[in-house]
């Protein structure tokens, strides 16, 4: 595939990087020379220096003979026109990052669930096929987070049918134990076994040490279930406090507000301060913007259920995280920019910490690798996929079982959904026509897991 | 900078040395019948076993390589490889003593062409043909060669391309560094096929003779297995032309063919400022040498410009082959010579040489530097092509040039303290650095460097790999810096 990235700052290298390891033929435009010449010197893609939003830059590029083509610079209307006058030289789909929402026509949350669809209603002519908002993506995230029953990261396939949950190992339920002998409820698959740095498929009689992080596939009806033999499970939060008022921020005060909790925002600028709470129907909207213990302690926030750290500045978000837990929050969640970051904020004390790139990458690598079919997830630090595959009639895997066949080392089957039944399967189990199967690999085995799913 | 990680990538290195052994190993053993297929079995035995363990069971972390580890191996690979690839001439006893079948290794996978060998004719056939296929695996680089087979290095494998490839900055074709080197050697693998169908189908030379001039052209090499190099063709025109064009195809920027055939437009190459200067130089020398020879000689005019031509393209895209011996030539055109092998063949092609388009923007650069002096507000940003050189690359290209100076000058004081005199010593090193071949004197086309003094062929060699690596890489291994903090 054929892939021009326009725009190589965090979230455009991020995305660059991501599809270079997956083999993706990439040119990356870029209009600052020395921002050019990092990507030149750290990634293995083409480099064009120029403005992508104009014709010549687009030729340069090839633009015409793109696959796709995802602008992603700081600037919505240029990403806009660079998509649009892509579509026009030929390019076959183009991804825009558009942050105002009233451009792309986002219906931020349609309903009280954060798992109702959302309406997106897309203005045609501008030849962008998807928008992309990582700030959006981050709130809704976020709030889906909060209303779970537990604190960690959760992805969903088959309609929301199958569930792929991270837990970590910390209750003596689990620890020590190899994975067959833990009293797992209900089935489910433990498809990725994270430890440290180091991620992979669990070999059938691994053990599992304290902290491991666990990547659990299982029906959604069971995961609560399951969840319970690796910690208590969190009563839903009344009370929020959320540290920024930025796009993220708001959007998550406005949604959890619809859901009746009770939120109050944080906010440095005083400007901003009077915008939000003009638009928030009953928040108190504070001004400040360190995270002072005090300040913390005195406007309660010791009492509420969870804390939100959702500023511009990762390093302050991490810090009022910590702050907010040592005052006594129970759950914390905090925006982070690079995704190398999130396991250190994890491991000094943030429960959940999610990056906005990651989101936007994984929503643009789902759009790459499978044309909008099926979903996709990044688990981990961005070195695995879960991917749900609708299995043909021809394709290599139908009417064969996973023992059968040359099944990559480092991949699993995690859930097969057939029609109205969700199968745990072995790897004895005949995978037949029709079935939407969710399987986990690490990134670099993709390619093979894919292959097994095409007509021979 | 990890040296583990370095001696776990030579070790593939290695395991592909020994697989490309075989050739010759399979040449004696089934077509020549020489009786030396011991000296290649063993080094391709030690070489594949060796590199292969190294690779599989040398502990490392898991992680692509960081520019210092890059530099290194290129090094590494050129000077592992030269040892390892002069085993053969150790063993068959063509080159019993290691200094020399050292420096002949270095000399063929840089494309030099320097010989030490004395009674070529005399060699087992599978010998020679080492010799000649080592310049065609070194031509489009050996490193080169591993990126577009294994795609293995990851990020780093754009580090390792840049750091062999010729040239101030070389283009990548395509936006992986995997379909470019895949791109280039797919180009280099074309045009030698050409060559060696005219040669053998054409002009019917024997196929082991079109096979083997074929190798010493396209990678711009210059050994052959014949005794009087391409004297023995004089006499046949067709088989001396074809030389002629494939040698100054050679020494083109394989990018432009590329870009050429890509966009269907010959513009691409005609129209490129390097090329037409290469070009220029090529018509220009010719000529005066032409009309030197007739003039002076008093050879007839068809055969002065059979040889001019020849012999310019030759020492110009810095193969080293010869149809006469050009040192018993007038002064004139020996200057010329002199003078083109410096000067070199063109950024991105197989040649050596300090560059065409390096000189190109020195010329202007210094001519800058007259124009500021009359007129000291002028803003000229240098050009190439209707671009603006950034002042960055031009500083790097002045420095390259520099060090190419310096490189030619020690190099001709220790030849000269080895007692060689002054037109042997210039022209060996001149011929060494821009791996060329043979020079003027007593190291001319008819002679070669057996007599050289051990320590001077180890200097001339390490000479070959700084020109052919281009100084920054080799350099970068031996400035202190390198080393510390690391």
């Amino acid at each position: 595939m054929y892939i021009v990235v326009v725009g190589a700052g965090s979230t455009g290298f991020y995305v660059a990087s991501l599809l270079s390891r997956e083999k993706q033929e990439i040119v990356v435009v870029e209009q600052d020379e020395e921002v050019a010449e990092r990507v030149r010197r750290e990634l293995d893609v083409g480099v064009v220096v120029g403005n992508a939003a104009t014709p010549r830059i687009l030729w340069q590029a090839e633009v015409q003979r793109a696959d796709l083509v995802v602008a992603v610079t700081g600037v919505d209307e240029s990403n806009m026109i660079t998509c649009f006058m892509a579509k026009e030289l030929g390019a076959k789909k183009t991804i825009a990052r558009v942050r105002n929402p009233e451009y792309s026509g986002y219906l931020l949350v349609g309903g009280k669930s954060p798992y109702a669809p959302r309406k997106v209603i897309r203005p045609k002519g501008l030849g962008v096929d998807l928008f992309v908002n990582p700030e959006i993506e981050a709130a809704r995230e976020i709030v889906s987070i909060l209303s779970g029953l537990y604190a960690t990261p959760m992805e969903e396939f088959a309609d929301g049918r199958v569930q792929l949950r991270e837990f970590r190992a910390e209750s003596a339920a689990v620890v020590g134990k190899r994975i067959p002998d833990i009293p797992f409820p209900r089935p489910c698959v433990v498809a990725m076994l994270g430890r440290g740095e180091e991620m992979g498929v669990p070999e059938a009689d691994a053990r599992v040490e304290k902290g491991d992080r666990l990547y659990l596939i299982a029906a959604r009806k069971d995961m609560d279930e399951l969840g319970a033999i690796f910690e208590a499970p969190l009563r839903s939060p009344r009370t929020v406090v959320i540290f920024g008022g930025g796009t993220i921020g708001f959007n998550v005060a406005e949604a959890l507000e619809k859901r009746g909790v009770r939120v109050k925002p944080m906010e440095k600028n005083p400007a901003r301060c009077q915008e939000i709470s003009s638009k928030l129907k009953r928040a108190v909207v504070i001004q400040g913007g360190r995270p002072d213990r005090e300040l913390l302690v005195d406007e309660g926030v010791a009492h509420a259920d969870a804390f939100v750290g959702a500023t511009g500045d990762e390093s302050l978000n991490i810090l009022a995280g910590l702050v907010a837990r040592d005052v006594g929050v129970s759950r914390n969640i905090v925006v982070v920019d690079e995704p190398d970051y999130i396991q250190l904020a994890e491991a000094v004390g943030v429960d959940v910490a999610m990056s906005p790139l990651l989101l936007c990458g994984s929503r643009i690598a789902h759009y790459v690798l499978h044309g909008g079919a099926g979903s996709v997830a990044l688990l981990g630090n961005e070195d695995a996929q879960a991917i749900e595959f609708l299995v043909a009639p021809n394709a290599r895997i139908s009417m064969h079982s996973v023992s059968e066949l040359e099944w990559p080392k480092q991949a699993i089957l995690g859930a097969i959904v057939r029609g109205d039944a969700i199968l745990v399967p072995t790897s004895t189990t005949v995978i037949e026509p029709g079935d939407t199967v969710i399987v986990a690999a690490l990134l670099d085995e993709v390619a093979g897991v894919e292959r097994l799913f095409k007509a021979p | 900078m990890s040296i583990r990680i370095v001696i776990k990538y030579l070790g593939v290195v290695l395991a592909i040395l020994g697989a490309l052994l075989c050739f010759p190993l399979f040449w004696s053993l089934a077509v020549a019948h020489d009786g030396v297929h011991a000296s290649f079995l063993i080094p391709a035995c030690i070489a594949l076993l060796g590199g292969l363990s190294l690779f599989r069971f040398f502990p490392v972390e898991k992680r692509s390589l960081s520019l210092r580890e890059g530099l290194a191996l290129v090094t590494c690979t050129w000077v592992v490889g030269s040892v390892v690839g002069a085993i053969p001439y150790v063993i068959s006893g063509t080159l019993p003593s290691f200094v020399d079948a050292f420096f002949e290794t270095m000399s063929g996978f840089t494309t030099t062409g320097a010989t030490v060998l004395t009674a070529i004719g005399h060699q087992p056939p599978s010998i020679l043909l080492w010799r000649n296929f080592s310049q065609w695996i070194g031509g489009m680089g050996i490193i080169t060669f591993f990126v577009a087979l294994f795609p293995m290095f990851g990020v780093g494998a754009a580090r390792l391309f840049e750091a062999e490839m010729p040239g101030p900055q070389p283009e990548r074709l395509r936006a992986r560094v995997v379909d470019t080197a895949r791109a280039l050697w797919l180009l280099y693998v074309a045009f030698s096929l050409i060559e060696f169908a005219l040669l053998w189908l054409v002009a019917r030379l024997p196929f082991y003779d079109s096979m083997n001039i074929m190798f010493g052209t396209m990678p711009t090499g210059g050994f052959l297995h014949l005794q009087q190099s391409l004297g023995a063709y004089v006499d046949s025109p067709f088989v001396t032309t074809v030389v002629t064009f494939f040698m100054l195809a050679a020494g083109v920027n394989f990018a432009l063919y590329f870009y050429a055939l890509r966009r269907r437009q010959a513009g691409a190459l005609l129209g490129n400022p390097e090329f037409r200067l290469y070009a220029g130089i090529f018509l220009i020398s010719s000529g005066v040498i032409a009309f030197d020879l007739v003039s002076r000689t008093g050879m007839t005019v068809g055969r002065a410009i059979q040889h001019a031509t020849f012999q310019v393209a030759s020492i110009q895209t810095t193969t080293g082959f010869a149809t006469a011996d050009f040192d018993l030539w007038p002064a004139l055109s020996k200057g010329f010579l002199l003078v083109l092998m410096v000067i070199g063949a063109c950024a991105g092609s197989t040649g050596g040489g300090l560059k065409v388009v390096r000189l190109l923007v020195v010329f202007r650069y210094a001519f800058r530097q007259v124009v500021v002096a009359f007129s000291p507000r002028s803003v000229m940003p240098l050009k190439l092509g209707g671009e603006t050189v950034p002042e960055a690359m031009v500083s790097a290209i002045a420095g390259m040039a520099v060090l190419y100076v310096l490189a030619l000058a020690a190099g001709f004081l220790c030849m000269s303290a080895l007692g060689l005199d002054v037109v042997t010593a210039l022209s060996s090193v001149a011929a060494c650095v821009g791996n060329v071949g043979p020079g003027l004197g007593a190291v001319g086309p008819a002679r070669d460097y057996a007599f050289i003094p051990g320590v001077g062929k180890l200097v001339l060699a390490g000479l070959m790999l700084v020109g052919r690596l281009e100084f920054v890489t080799v350099m970068a291994l031996v400035s202190p810096s390198f080393w510390h903090w690391r």
